[in-house]
């Protein structure tokens, strides 16, 4: 493997450098039908699962596929999606916020041929490569972070719980059969790079374990003072602690009654790792949405304070994920999203509906905000 | 034959859904096999190598991965994230493997050509595996070596025009919906703003100076697809201030059952004939709608613009014309002292070129928080902490009451001198000439 | 302020602190520098531009230090 350059030269760094010239033009990259109607659109119908039709003043008609797609994807898999859109789309496509593939059409024989092909497209394990659907009141594609794949303080993996639990949903991915959308969203630590924290049901990574401290490591690989001041809860304190052979050492002490398990002094700190297979595991969080559709924007609340790791397909995450997903199903109103739902019947019937335990831990005990969710009136339903 | 055993993994592989899994093993295989006689400048067996650490920490219940804090391209404080694997002795290929954040372009449509020559690139010079897209909504290289980072940037900027994205305390690659280019509801143009703030503040997206990270996102009316509400420092959310437009023809086709309530969101269950009065006119939170004599009538001077009644009826109901965006600030999610939805700032403002206005509200919000923030604060953790009269103050606009739900509970206002006619300095003498000690 | 002054400066108070730590916050340098942070900033980058500082991120926050000090090089491998 020999190296091969760019052009650029190490030694001159800044020498013909360009920088600052930001994203290419979203005008390079519109489909002639969306440049030409871009503004003019008058409305869209969702003509089955998946599939599309926006219609403009100008009479012109759009048909849209919408695809699943794993938001982890190879260049092989790029490239495949290339070639379908070179057949069918003229070198166009786009992908949505939720990591979906959207493939355009200008009429609908042309949309029928392309499902056609998407559809027999499978991955030799037996997976689609391409299921159609992800529109309407139904279950879309699931956001999410990067897991065990990637990232250094994850509670749990993001691509594998994702994938086992759109098996189980999958029927709602292709059908719209729910009283409205239901937005699953997957972070695998509390950080949340993936901000989950508004998702009809949130899958959320977490430990349950401080950071271990290794004094003799610690004042070799890290500046102390930086690992105490990354802490946001300040429950790292310096200290001197004696190692078995007696000497001295500069290390820290970690207040196990304040560390929150973010991980954030171990990002800059690598003696003092938190990971754990017993401690991690995954807390459920439901009823958020960001639309302000009738009702305004929530927060999901903590519906299952922790369920355990248990990989590859995670069994207790996606049943109970199912679980409220059919309660829900069963029982909300047409438009209702799964918070408004709940508010609606009360928190202590979804408990009940759902056959969910409540638990200590489900009681905000976090800071100010606490006080207000806690019940400040007579009126609540007897549940069994 | 595979490299590492990965019996876990391949448990992935069945099911409807697609299988990452098949797709990094085609992409290992497709590595090996190497048909487009490629000089990978990174292990060929790189994806293998991934593969292995994932099924170990599938086993173990663990992540095998580590921080790197040092790696970037010269000059620029953000767009990539060094990582290192932490059994690289098991594991070379992977031994560093640093992701690169790519800035993706507005609304994120495509060319075929443009991401094949992505792909080109990835494949030669990183692991040609990615992320379509990341959370905040970059094109994500995922796992490249270190000497590759500054080639990598070399080629993206001198051959395909293209920069990279931000992470650290600076601008965060700002996203959008996909706005006018393909959605009626669409208020304002939100991928002209979201390119046109990328460039102008190029400076703030590449070199933090900032306490912590910003966010910009631009929805396009208030369903919010892009969740800026939720997650944007600044959010901008597209509406209007005059009143819906009512094709009153299209109303009766509805109530008729010529087409489907909610673009036919909901056609995959038997709900029954749609009912005009239950699902719309009494679903409406501020009750400003009545349906009278096959006439549809809404007191726009009561409405809130939740979307509801268009999302029901795309082909009578549009947004009014006297279109803009409402500016909301600070939301963010929870770490550290609790989740935060943005709060209205702005109600109404023009989305026209070139934004001065827009523009003049984003760089007095920063000036205030870079003076002000502490390290690894939020815009609204300081609006918190200094209350959102000196958001108010510093933007210069005026307290109204679409600034509160309610106004405050408790009385235990903070009255500036100049407010209290005389101000704070009293004459005691004079006072005790009435008052006995 | 010059740019020499400045990067003396900001040389001088980093390396003062250097048996306890070498990475600062933003606002540490515009403390150092005395100045506005948009002002502090172009003084700043200036010096990352001339290697004489660097960045160090982690992932959600970033900071700054001399170049090629501290203890990250060496746990990072990247020394």
């Amino acid at each position: 493997m020999a190296f091969i350059s760019s052009g650029y030269d190490p030694k001159e760094p800044m020498k013909d450098r360009i920088t600052d010239i930001g994203p290419r033009n979203y005008e390079e990259f519109y489909p002639p039908i969306i440049a030409k109607n871009k503004g003019k659109w008058a409305y869209h119908e969702i003509l089955e699962p998946g599939v599309l039709v926006h219609v403009s003043e100008t009479g012109d008609e759009l048909y849209t596929v919408r695809v699943g797609g794993c938001r982890l994807m190879s260049v092989t898999h790029i490239r495949e999606i290339c070639e379908i859109a070179d057949k069918y789309c003229d070198g166009y496509l786009r992908f949505t916020t939720r990591n979906n593939i959207e493939f355009m059409v200008d009429s609908k024989e042309k949309a029928e041929a392309l499902k056609k092909d998407l559809e027999s497209r499978k991955f030799p394990g037996g997976s689609f490569k391409f299921p159609i659907g992800g529109t309407g009141a139904g279950i879309t594609n699931i956001i999410h972070t990067q897991g065990w794949i990637h990232c250094h303080t994850p509670a749990t993996d993001a691509s594998g719980p994702v994938k086992a639990t759109l098996d189980v949903l999958f029927e709602h991915f292709q059908n719209m059969d729910l009283p409205a959308q239901v937005r699953v969203s997957l972070a695998c630590c509390l950080n949340m790079c993936g901000a989950v924290h508004c998702s009809d049901i949130a899958i959320l990574g977490y430990h349950r374990k401080p950071p271990m401290v290794e004094h003799e490591y610690i004042d070799k690989m890290c500046e102390i003072p930086l690992a105490i001041a990354a802490c946001p809860t300040a429950a790292i304190k310096p200290k001197k602690v004696a190692l078995e052979d007696g000497t001295e050492v500069k290390s820290v002490e970690v207040n196990h009654s304040r560390c929150m398990y973010c991980g954030n002094c171990y990002t800059m700190c690598p003696s003092m790792p938190l990971a754990d297979k017993e401690g991690d595991g995954i807390v459920i969080m439901v009823g958020g949405k960001v639309s302000n559709r009738i009702s305004a924007p929530k927060f999901s609340k903590v519906a299952v304070a922790y369920l355990p790791n248990n990989p590859p397909r995670w069994p207790e995450v996606t049943s109970t994920i199912k679980k409220i997903v059919d309660t829900y199903s069963k029982d909300a109103r047409k438009y209702e999203r799964l918070g408004e739902w709940a508010e609606r019947i009360g928190w202590e019937k979804f408990f009940e509906k759902c056959g969910l335990e409540f638990t200590h831990h489900l009681i905000d005990d976090f800071r100010d905000p606490a006080y207000y969710t806690w019940r400040q009136t007579t009126q609540f339903k007897f549940t069994d | 034959m595979a490299k590492h055993q990965t019996p876990l993994l391949d448990q992935l592989e069945s099911g409807p859904w697609p299988s990452f899994v098949s797709d990094l093993k085609q992409e290992a295989e497709a590595r090996a096999k190497n048909e487009r006689n490629i000089e990978y400048q990174i292990p060929q067996d790189v994806v293998e190598d991934l593969m292995g650490v994932l099924e170990l920490s599938y086993k173990d219940g663990t992540t095998h991965w580590k921080h790197g804090g040092i790696v970037g391209v010269f000059g620029y404080g953000g767009g990539v994230i060094g990582r290192y694997c932490d059994q690289p002795e098991q594991f070379p290929g992977v031994a560093h493997f640093h992701t690169m954040r790519v800035n993706q372009p507005a609304g994120k449509f495509y060319t075929t050509k443009y991401l094949k020559e992505l792909c080109d690139l990835w494949e030669f010079r990183g692991s040609g595996l990615t992320n379509m897209h990341g959370s905040t909504g970059d094109i994500i290289f995922l796992g490249t070596t270190t000497p590759q980072l500054e080639e990598i940037f070399y080629e993206l900027t001198h051959k395909h025009n293209q920069d990279l994205g931000g992470s650290g305390s600076n601008l965060r690659t700002p996203s959008d919906c996909i706005g006018q280019a393909r959605c009626e509801y669409a208020c304002y143009d939100t991928q002209a703003l979201c390119h046109y703030l990328t460039n102008e503040y190029q400076d703030e997206l590449h070199r933090p100076a900032f306490p912590y990270k910003f966010k910009f996102k631009f929805d396009g009316c208030p369903n919010c697809c892009v969740a800026s509400i939720a997650r944007a420092d600044l959010s901008f959310v597209g509406t209007w201030r005059d009143e819906i437009q009512i094709d009153q023809e299209a109303v009766k086709a509805y109530v008729a059952g010529e087409f489907p309530p909610n673009a036919g969101a909901h056609a995959g269950r038997d709900w029954g004939p749609f009912d005009i009065q239950k699902e719309v006119i009494d679903r409406c939170p501020t009750g400003c709608m009545r349906y009278e004599d096959g006439k549809l009538e809404i007191n726009n001077r009561e409405c809130t613009r939740c979307m509801h009644c268009i999302n029901v009826m795309p082909r009578a109901l549009k947004p009014g014309k006297d279109r803009g965006c409402s500016i909301l600030a600070g939301a963010k999610a929870p770490i550290l002292d609790g989740a935060q939805m943005g709060s209205l700032l702005v109600p109404f403002i023009k989305v026209e070129e070139p934004y001065d206005e827009i523009k003049e509200v984003i760089e007095a919000i920063w000036d205030w928080w870079m003076e002000e923030g502490k390290n690894r604060e939020r815009l609204g953790e300081l609006m918190k902490r200094q209350g959102f009269q000196k958001l108010l103050e510093v933007t210069n606009i005026k307290p109204v009451p679409q600034h509160v739900q309610e106004p405050r509970t408790n009385p235990y206002i903070f009255w500036k001198e100049e407010e209290v006619p005389g101000g704070f300095e009293r004459d005691i003498k004079e006072f005790r000439k009435h008052h006995q000690r | 302020m010059d740019q020499e002054t400045a990067n003396k400066l900001v040389v001088e108070a980093l390396q003062k602190k250097q048996k306890t730590k070498s990475k600062f916050y933003f606002s540490d340098l515009q403390d150092i520098l005395g100045m506005k942070p948009r002002e502090a900033k172009k003084y700043v980058n200036k010096m990352v531009e001339m290697g004489i500082l660097e960045f160090w991120s982690s992932g959600s926050t970033t900071m700054y230090g001399l170049k090629g000090t501290g203890k990250q090089a060496a746990a990072e491998h990247e020394d």
